[in-house]
């Protein structure tokens, strides 16, 4: 198994105030959607796990907003084909087996070993940035060595 | 040229000094220099313009600056009316131009008096409708000066009278008949060719192209400039000129002639009359080998049953006996004698249409409740096409709001043969960003899959209700418009119009006066309609408009994109399918103050990977998965207003 902590910068205060108003979407969702896309190209086939249903339909949207010339198909769970599109949202755990895991939760799901891929954020707001610290601990002790990566 | 077409749209130019509320756009004038170069040249240009680009004027400046023979062929009727009752005039006015102008439609838009004479005289059948229509057709022969029968505002589109007091190629006695020389569509036609812009319409065209109404193919040769406007239906119609067709209808009709002329002019010759019943009823039995429903098939597989093959060649033996019985009784008749030149032609295409050893053709049969009709449709028009256009040093023209599929053209100029052709992508103006927001609800039933209907309703009500009505709801079967067309009146308070039960063009009448109504409809909904402001704002669709796959042209083409090894679904489906969700998008903007919602209730837009061709061809609307968010989007724009 192999993990990946992407590592967020912090946004200055003013780009942060303009992005909050604009939507409540976190930096990481949109790293995470440049992943998708990348991984889709590549021909992985990725779940991304969040920590609510509103979380989900928050990422679907934006992946469905994301730039048409680097489209992404994808399905909420609930929706979709029978064995699903190339990524799958979803807060429950995955019906089928997917290389790729992309957890947007901020603890570990139970089924990550399902996984031969696993990544990971570390947020620049505080108390997401504590809970990323945890889980890389946790995959540690899980006997992993996580790298990480610095996303700007 | 080029020039002169920039002093005519420049601020100041003749356009803007004689055209109330004309305002030069920068595309508009890109487009008509393409145009201008493409006439001087001469070469082939292929251009979309997206929706108020102002195509139109783009295109009607250089041709009438040229001072060349110009044809202008668009979609339908209608569009040709606009364009030269509405359009042309205003452009000839600001140009001062001095060129000759005709308006000319098919055959069976114009009045034949001999028909007229024939059937008022003596009335066909007793209907109260027909023979009121008949004398109002009667008074207005008189009257008219172009026998369009586009004049008879006071006669209903789809009235019974008309296929009497008009002629068919099948039927029209062309020099034999006995006022040929007052002939309504001879006086159209040689208007046409001598004038220096014609306009026509696409069907028109590829029939004299096809030389499917003798006596016309003589407009073409004289023309300098094509220019095809609603260019993207000119595959499917060229495909349907290019092949050949036979019908029982036909062939009954024939009968039924002869038989009026054995009653009449040949009544000592009982034989030709018995011959030909004996055909008429042969023609029934082979009716009978088919399915009672209205349907569509493969030519070539039913054919494999021996029942079917030994039906038709009981057709086809009566048809040789009444052949050589007719052959015996020629210059008696006009009426036989022109029956039987058509026999001789069905006999003809019959021989075409049983040949199954021919390759490059698509055979079909298709059905209505009483008759059977057989068609050929040839898998590629590429090749004729393409000769067509390189004879001759011409100008050829198409333009379109909708013909790139995910920004290129090769899609449509491999259909057309137009390898050569110079391309041009124009933008809309209109800032869909936005005026429009596209929605694919969440958590939607497979296409496919039981419970699709009540899912339909429940995402229509509240669209409806938030926008007060004023909504299309596009199906793509049947079926599934009849199942809503029942349940939905009885879930809303807003008038439910339904496709079907009146003509489109009154069905549109209504949907405007109403501006609160819900308009379901099918294919021909999406094209062609034009209803500006808030009164169309938000349109729903079923499903992904792929055609089915069962449709004969969709087959013809996806063999023929087999044997070159190909893929059919990227090569025809998907490119298909992209024009016309294209066009239904252009249905909902159609101004730069109009807003609305399309809402496109097919969660593979989102699902597949094939989703991706038809976001980067359609115009760049603000996108959503959220229903709440389509109608906040609604709710907005009312208190917009």
């Amino acid at each position: 198994m192999q993990v990946s902590f992407y590592l967020l910068s912090d946004t200055p205060a003013e780009d942060q105030a303009r992005q909050n108003e604009l939507s409540t979407t976190p930096a990481h969702f949109t790293l995470a959607c440049q992943l998708c896309a990348d991984l889709y190209r590549a021909k992985q086939r990725v779940f991304v796990y969040t920590a609510s249903q509103q979380q989900a339909e928050a990422f679907d949207e934006l992946l469905w907003q994301f730039d048409a010339e680097r489209f992404v198909p994808h399905n909420l769970s609930g929706e979709g084909p029978k064995y699903g599109a190339p990524v799958e949202i979803s807060w429950q755990a995955p019906r089928q087996n997917r290389q790729v895991l992309i957890n947007l939760a901020t603890e570990i799901p139970a089924f990550a070993n399902r996984f031969s891929q696993i990544i990971e954020f570390v947020p620049a707001a505080e108390q997401l940035k504590a809970q990323a610290r945890e889980r890389f601990k946790q995959y540690r002790q899980l006997g992993v060595n996580p790298q990480t990566v610095n996303a700007n | 040229m080029r020039k002169q077409v920039a002093n005519a749209f420049a601020p100041g130019g003749a356009l803007a000094a004689h055209i109330a509320g004309f305002n030069a756009r920068e595309a508009q004038l890109e487009m008509a220099q393409a145009v201008a170069g493409a006439i001087e040249t001469p070469a082939a240009l292929v251009v979309e313009a997206g929706t108020g680009t102002g195509k139109t004027y783009a295109y009607l400046v250089p041709a009438l600056l040229s001072g060349k023979k110009v044809v202008l062929s668009t979609g339908t009727k209608n569009l040709q009316e606009q364009l030269y009752f509405r359009d042309l005039p205003k452009v000839v006015k600001a140009l001062a131009s001095p060129l000759q102008l005709a308006l000319l439609k098919g055959r069976s838009n114009y009045l034949c008096l001999f028909r007229l004479e024939q059937h008022y005289n003596h009335v066909p059948m007793q209907d109260d409708q027909l023979i009121q229509d008949l004398s109002l057709i009667k008074k207005w022969s008189a009257e008219t000066q172009s026998g369009d029968i586009g004049e008879l505002s006071y006669i209903s589109e789809d009235s019974k009278a008309l296929p009497y007091v008009t002629s068919t190629t099948d039927n029209c006695l062309g020099k034999d008949c006995p006022v040929y020389e007052d002939c309504h569509l001879l006086k159209a036609r040689k208007k046409a060719q001598a004038a220096d812009l014609v306009v026509v319409n696409h069907h028109l065209f590829f029939a004299d192209l096809a030389l499917k109404d003798t006596g016309f193919g003589e407009l073409l040769p004289q023309m300098d400039v094509i220019i095809f406007d609603e260019a993207h239906q000119l595959p499917d119609i060229a495909s349907d000129y290019f092949g050949e067709n036979v019908s029982s209808r036909l062939l009954l009709d024939l009968c039924r002639d002869i038989d009026v002329a054995c009653k009449t002019e040949l009544r000592d010759h009982p034989q030709l009359a018995k011959t030909a019943d004996k055909v008429a009823q042969l023609i029934k039995d082979w009716r009978l080998q088919f399915g009672n429903d209205a349907t569509k098939g493969n030519w070539r597989e039913a054919y494999q049953k021996p029942e079917m093959q030994t039906a038709l060649n009981r057709v086809s033996e009566a048809i040789d006996m009444l052949y050589l019985v007719m052959k015996s009784s020629l210059g008696r008749s006009d009426l036989i004698d022109n029956a039987f030149e058509r026999l001789a032609l069905c006999k003809a295409r019959l021989l075409k249409l049983t040949d199954m050893q021919q390759n490059g053709v698509s055979l079909w049969y298709e059905t209505t409740r009483l008759h059977v009709s057989l068609h050929l449709t040839p898998l590629s028009i590429a090749d004729k096409f393409r000769d067509i256009v390189a004879a001759d040093n011409r100008s050829w023209v198409f333009t379109s709001a909708t013909l790139s599929v995910n920004n290129g053209f090769s899609h449509y100029t491999a259909q057309m043969g137009l390898n050569n052709a110079k391309t041009l992508l124009l933008e809309s103006p209109f800032n869909y960003t936005e005026q429009a927001l596209l929605c694919v609800p969440r958590y939607m039933s497979e296409p496919h899959e039981q419970g699709m209907a009540r899912q339909l309703l429940q995402i229509a009500v509240r669209l409806i209700e938030a926008n007060n009505g004023r909504c299309f709801f596009l199906f793509t079967s049947h079926r599934m418009l009849q199942m809503v067309a029942k349940q939905l009146p009885d879930l809303i308070r807003q008038p439910v119009l339904v496709q079907g039960s009146t003509g489109k063009r009154l069905l549109l009448d209504q949907f405007v006066k109403l501006d609160n109504a819900v308009l379901l409809g099918t294919g021909s909904f999406w094209e062609g309609v034009d209803v500006r402001g808030d009164t169309l704002s938000c349109v729903i669709i079923d499903k992904l408009p792929f055609a089915s796959p069962d449709e004969p042209l969709l087959q013809a083409r996806s063999e023929d994109c087999t044997m070159r090894g190909l893929d059919p679904f990227a090569q025809v489906q998907l490119p298909q399918a992209v024009i016309t969700l294209k066009q239904g998008v252009g249905r909902l903007i159609r101004d730069v103050t109009d807003r609305g919602v399309m809402v496109i209730c097919d969660n593979r837009l989102v699902t597949k990977p094939y989703g991706e061709v038809f976001l980067t061809s359609l115009p760049p609307m603000r996108r959503t998965r959220s229903l709440d968010e389509a109608v906040n989007f609604l709710q907005q724009m009312k208190q917009d207003h």
